[in-house]
């Protein structure tokens, strides 16, 4: 299509956009300058955040001088958080955390979502809608709904282990279980956003390659392992992007169920951090955690949009020469229509 | 053949249940919940003597519609401006080729994994010099780092997706850019502009540490407000089952009312048929 | 201490008496701050239900003409978010509802008033609360210095001791003997798993989570009657002295009850789980505070066993040669606080003097359901005899236990940080103890004093 019609443009005279009038060059910078400016307010406070975390910025302490030297850390509070080791066990337990709590959501909404898209039938219909529900709870909520279903003596499902011979669980009180536990409520509240995304992504599969591989009449497992994975992988690479990133941070699950406890068994980065600025109020001494956390988060997150955007266009066929082909296309289409 | 493919649908509708199980159960028994007296809450399972009290002392007694109202304004008033300032963002981001566009485009991606607890105490900081403690208008701001990006990002999908020379055809035929815009392609987005704004929507609703630090004088969003039921001199799970029921009702609702769009909506601007 | 309550009592009706007819003859303007408008931040509590939801508040809006706007949040994030406001030092909140423990933080790093020249008004009659409450919340503000001395920096709502409330009903009927030693406590505790028909009954409910509201309740009590201390000042320092043999024992000791007497699930205990659980008839015993048990106990709809409960002061150490009278409480003091960079003292003030006045303080104690009254002219009033004294051996044990309640730790402004890693390394120990049938206290205790010794490293005592 698109190489088609680049022929068919081909009258036009490519012109770079770079010496296009001023007021067209800048136009496309003005237009996403709202949205920038009304997201870069966070800028402000990310940039304080490491000024601080070089001060001796504390609750009893709030006006540290930096530039004038008074208070003046440096890199101190980073020295002493690398040579901490609750510091080393939150990072471990945060990427403990993610994994488990990412690669089960995917798994489970990749698997729930092909059940759904393959049936179709009263009970999937419903289905659709409902299973989303969990996503409507505030995870603080919905975490305290769980602590309460678990508790033993009261909660329904310690009750219904209880009819089997089952007595005295500990879930979140046990360093054994407590990981468990939150990755499970993070899998109840999280899930359903995976399954909508791949569900939306399942959706917009092209017909064609499926009907042909049905006249082929390979087992369904082939086709899913040759057609619709592949041609899920971006759709699978955001709900990766979403969930780890946000996996990474989480902050209110564990906190509404454990504290970080028993020990230092949930303490991750966040949980930390918090406890250490808000709790202890030694904030400069938290805030390279949650720099570090930022770090860790940022950078991961590059590289899976990275892989979207590739994947992306080579699940559309496009080869990346096509892409660049067609984003000349643009410049010339732009710069021609808006001329007339 | 068939009674492998019926054994087959057996276990694909048991697969099903077992999760519909696992997600809506104990949905289900927070609304059971929420008739259970609170001396009646640890020593019944599912016999005992259903009550109002909960929703009296709840929703008659308390402020909780004005909790609620807050949510919306606060919610609602988030999606708007990211749908205003974004919507754009995203048409640019898409159709034009500028130095840093992708560069741009991650770094507003980015804003939505800022870590919370690292914004919050310097953004305490400058709202109060700034006076957007408390109010509407800031909590509407710093909910933009929740929703702008993802409806950003769902959009400029969309947009990539629609083919150029739509746009080109329409300006043969003397359309104007704004004509364009709103005729066209505004309707060719709304799936994915509802569902994300839907998102959104539903992110902004159950956000808990900025509501939380940045507001609850005057303005107090329901699921900061919700906790306050669990727990006065004695538990109180009846009631917190009750505000938690309700205050997922405006999302469900919704939810229900787009569900077409929501399932279609996100993807991302994927593969389209 | 009898005779020192009927004289407070004397002191309180003649200062009553005076007060009426000061504001009979309308010297005290409580106009002055007419049109100011302050801020108000409650921690989510009953003596908050007292001000805001019996009509005073408005009361008081049309007494003086001062416009409050306030907030209520849970306990869970209460501090978190004062810490935040108070921290900007934008003036919000004019007042705030605070404990002890706190003020060693707030007041040290300056950002509460002292009020030391507002409390010699003559119509507030200071004098009335009991002077072992209201000294909790006075401070020199020098770590390791004890409470009593230094300015006022709070006033009081209510306190709260900590002692042992156990399910009278069943005990009668089983011919069961209240404990008096902690030998006899915990192998009580052990036979009483089962106790109610359930699998899941247990023993004793105790707080548990990571947080310091496990270590200041029952935890904080026995150490202090086991004679064992938190800080001590040595040279000018603060030194922890969690690795002491009393405090090891002790610790050993507390490991054991939670394991073999409480729920497998006190890890994630908070003071209305453990409150609940006994008033459901799953706990059979709780150590908490006083007021916990009493809340399960009234009304009489309040929980499936309110009413079937009774009360004692506590236990002493097996072979310590202690009795009842050595029995040590901790003590919690919810009071309310001036923030120091307040544009609107004076009003605040008018605010602090009518909600802790004599006068609110008898409704809050009776219809305001805030047992535990801090001024002795309501604590010692027959309306408030009559509600709280139905409850067997309430009072009784209160007065056994307030000659020797006082704050059991050492004030310094790191408490959360020093008792929240403490609460860590006690549920690290029920841990192992409940994985393997034994632990290491003594090392788990070295190795907490010396990161709580650098915690507290740039401490000065003097």
């Amino acid at each position: 299509m698109i190489q088609n019609n680049s022929t068919n443009n081909g009258g036009t005279a490519p012109t770079d956009l770079n010496v296009a009038p001023l007021s067209r060059r800048i136009r496309p910078y003005l237009i996403v300058a709202p949205a920038l400016l009304i997201t870069i307010g966070i800028l402000i406070p990310f940039g304080m955040a490491i000024y601080f975390s070089m001060t001796g910025y504390t609750f009893r302490n709030p006006d540290p001088t930096f530039l004038g030297f008074k208070d003046f850390a440096f890199l101190k509070n980073w020295i002493r958080m690398f040579q901490d080791a609750q510091f080393w066990n939150a990072v471990w337990v945060t990427l403990r955390y993610a994994f488990w709590s990412t690669i089960i959501e995917l798994l489970l909404g990749l698997g729930i979502a092909m059940l759904l898209g393959n049936t179709d039938n009263r009970f999937s219909r419903i289905l659709r809608v409902a299973l989303i529900f969990p996503l409507m709870v505030a995870p603080v909520i919905g975490t305290l709904i769980w602590q309460l279903m678990l508790r033993s003596g009261v909660g329904i499902i310690d009750k219904f282990l209880n009819t089997l011979g089952i007595y005295g669980m500990q879930w979140g009180a046990s360093s054994k279980t407590a990981m468990l536990t939150v990755v499970m409520i993070d899998v109840w509240v999280n899930c359903p956003f995976v399954i909508i995304l791949v569900l939306a992504g399942i959706q917009s599969l092209p017909k064609s390659p499926f009907e042909s591989a049905k006249i082929d009449g390979g087992s369904a497992w082939f086709n899913f392992k040759t057609l619709t994975l592949p041609m899920l992988k971006p759709t699978i690479l955001i709900a990766l992007l979403f969930r780890l990133m946000a996996a990474l941070q989480e902050f209110g699950i564990i906190f509404a169920l454990t504290k970080g406890g028993p020990g230092d068994t949930l303490m991750s980065l966040s949980v930390t951090a918090y406890t250490r600025a808000f709790l202890y109020q030694k904030f400069s001494g938290a805030l390279p955690f949650i720099l570090v956390l930022w770090f860790i988060v940022n950078t991961v997150a590059k590289r899976i949009v990275t892989a979207w955007r590739k994947s992306q266009y080579q699940a559309t066929g496009k080869e990346l020469e096509e892409v660049a082909k067609k984003e000349g296309l643009i410049k010339r289409l732009v710069k021609g229509g808006k001329a007339k | 053949m068939t009674a492998q493919k019926r054994l087959y649908s057996i276990l694909k509708n048991a697969g099903l249940a077992i999760y519909a199980i696992f997600a809506l159960f104990p949905l289900l028994w927070m609304v059971l919940l929420t008739f259970k007296s609170d001396a009646e809450m640890l020593t019944t399972t599912f016999v005992f003597h259903p009550t109002l009290v909960n929703y009296e002392e709840v929703l008659l007694k308390t402020d909780y519609f004005r909790y609620i109202k807050d949510s919306i304004i606060v919610a609602g008033g988030a999606v708007i401006i990211s749908v205003l300032a974004g919507v754009p963002a995203a048409y640019a981001l898409a159709r034009y080729n500028f130095k840093k566009k992708e560069d741009i485009a991650f770094q507003i991606l980015s804003f939505k994994f800022a870590p919370e607890i690292l914004v919050v105490l310097p953004l305490y900081m400058i709202y109060d010099k700034l006076g957007l403690y408390d109010t509407y208008f800031g909590l509407i701001w710093v909910y933009q780092l929740i929703s702008m990006p993802l409806i950003i990002w769902v959009v400029r999908g969309y947009f990539e997706d629609i083919s150029v020379e739509i746009e080109h055809a329409a300006q043969v035929d003397g359309y104007s850019w704004w004509q364009i815009f709103f005729k066209i392609l505004v309707p060719l987005i709304r799936p994915g502009l509802v569902a994300s704004a839907l998102l959104c929507f539903i992110f902004a609703w159950n956000s808990f540490t900025f509501p939380l630090l940045l507001a609850g004088i005057k303005i107090e969003p329901i699921t900061v407000a919700a906790t306050k039921y669990l727990a006065q001199n004695t538990v109180h799970y009846g009631q917190m089952a009750v505000a938690a029921t309700f205050s997922a009702l405006p999302s469900i609702i919704f939810a229900i009312c787009i569900q077409k769009h929501l399932v279609r909506g996100l993807s991302f601007g994927a593969v389209k048929g | 201490m009898k005779k020192l309550f009927a004289l407070l009592l004397v002191v309180t009706l003649m200062a009553t008496l005076f007060v009426g007819v000061g504001s009979a003859e309308g010297e005290f303007d409580w106009k002055a701050y007419a049109g100011t408008k302050i801020q108000v931040m409650f921690n989510q509590h009953n003596y908050q239900k007292a001000i805001t939801d019996y009509g005073k508040l408005e009361a008081f809006q049309e007494l003086t003409g001062i416009e409050v706007e306030y907030s209520v949040t849970p306990e869970e994030n209460y501090f978190d978010k004062l810490s935040v406001a108070l921290s900007s030092k934008g003036g919000d909140p004019d007042i705030f509802m605070t404990g002890a423990y706190q003020v060693w933080d707030y007041a040290s790093a300056g950002y509460m008033e002292p009020l030391d020249e507002y409390i010699t008004d003559p119509d507030y009659n200071f004098a009335d609360f009991y002077p072992g409450v209201a000294g909790t919340l006075a401070w020199d503000c020098i770590p390791g210095h004890a409470v009593g001395s230094g300015h006022q920096w709070a006033l009081p709502m209510g306190y709260e001791l900590n002692d042992i409330a156990y399910n009278k009903k069943y005990f009668d009927e089983n011919n069961i003997a209240v404990p008096k030693t902690t030998g006899e406590l915990l192998e009580l505790s052990k036979s009483l798993k089962g106790w109610h028909g359930g699998e899941n009954d247990y023993g004793i409910a105790v707080r548990g989570t990571r947080n310091w509201a496990t270590i200041h309740p029952g935890y904080m009590s026995l150490f202090a009657t086991w004679g064992a201390k938190d800080f001590e000042v040595e040279d000018g320092k603060l030194v922890c002295k969690l690795d002491s043999p009393e405090a090891i024992a002790m610790t050993d000791y507390w490991v054991k009850l939670i394991v073999e007497g409480s729920s497998p699930q006190w890890a994630t205990f908070t003071w209305y789980e453990a409150g609940a659980n006994f008033g459901a008839g799953v706990a059979a015993i709780l150590y908490d505070a006083t007021c916990n048990a009493y809340f399960q106990s009234y009304p009489a709809d309040a929980s499936a066993e309110a009413g079937n409960f009774g009360w004692i002061p506590g236990v002493v150490p097996d072979d310590s040669g202690l009795t009842e009278n050595d029995i040590k409480s901790n003590v919690w003091v919810w009071s309310m606080g001036m923030n120091a960079n307040s544009d609107n003292k004076g009003a605040a003030w008018l605010f602090l003097k009518y909600f802790t006045g004599p006068e609110f303080m008898l409704f809050s104690g009776t219809e305001g359901a805030c047992a535990d009254s801090p001024r002795a002219s309501v604590a010692e009033s027959e309306e408030y005899k009559a509600i709280v004294g139905q409850q067997f051996n309430y009072l009784e044990s209160l007065d056994a236990l307030l000659p020797n309640a006082t704050i059991q730790f050492t004030p310094q402004p790191y408490f959360f940080e020093t008792t929240t890693e403490w609460a860590a390394t006690l549920q690290d120990l029920v841990q192992a103890y409940r994985d393997t049938g034994s632990c290491d206290t003594e090392g788990a205790m070295k190795a907490l004093k010396a990161k709580l010794d650098i915690a507290v490293e740039d401490l000065v005592c003097e």
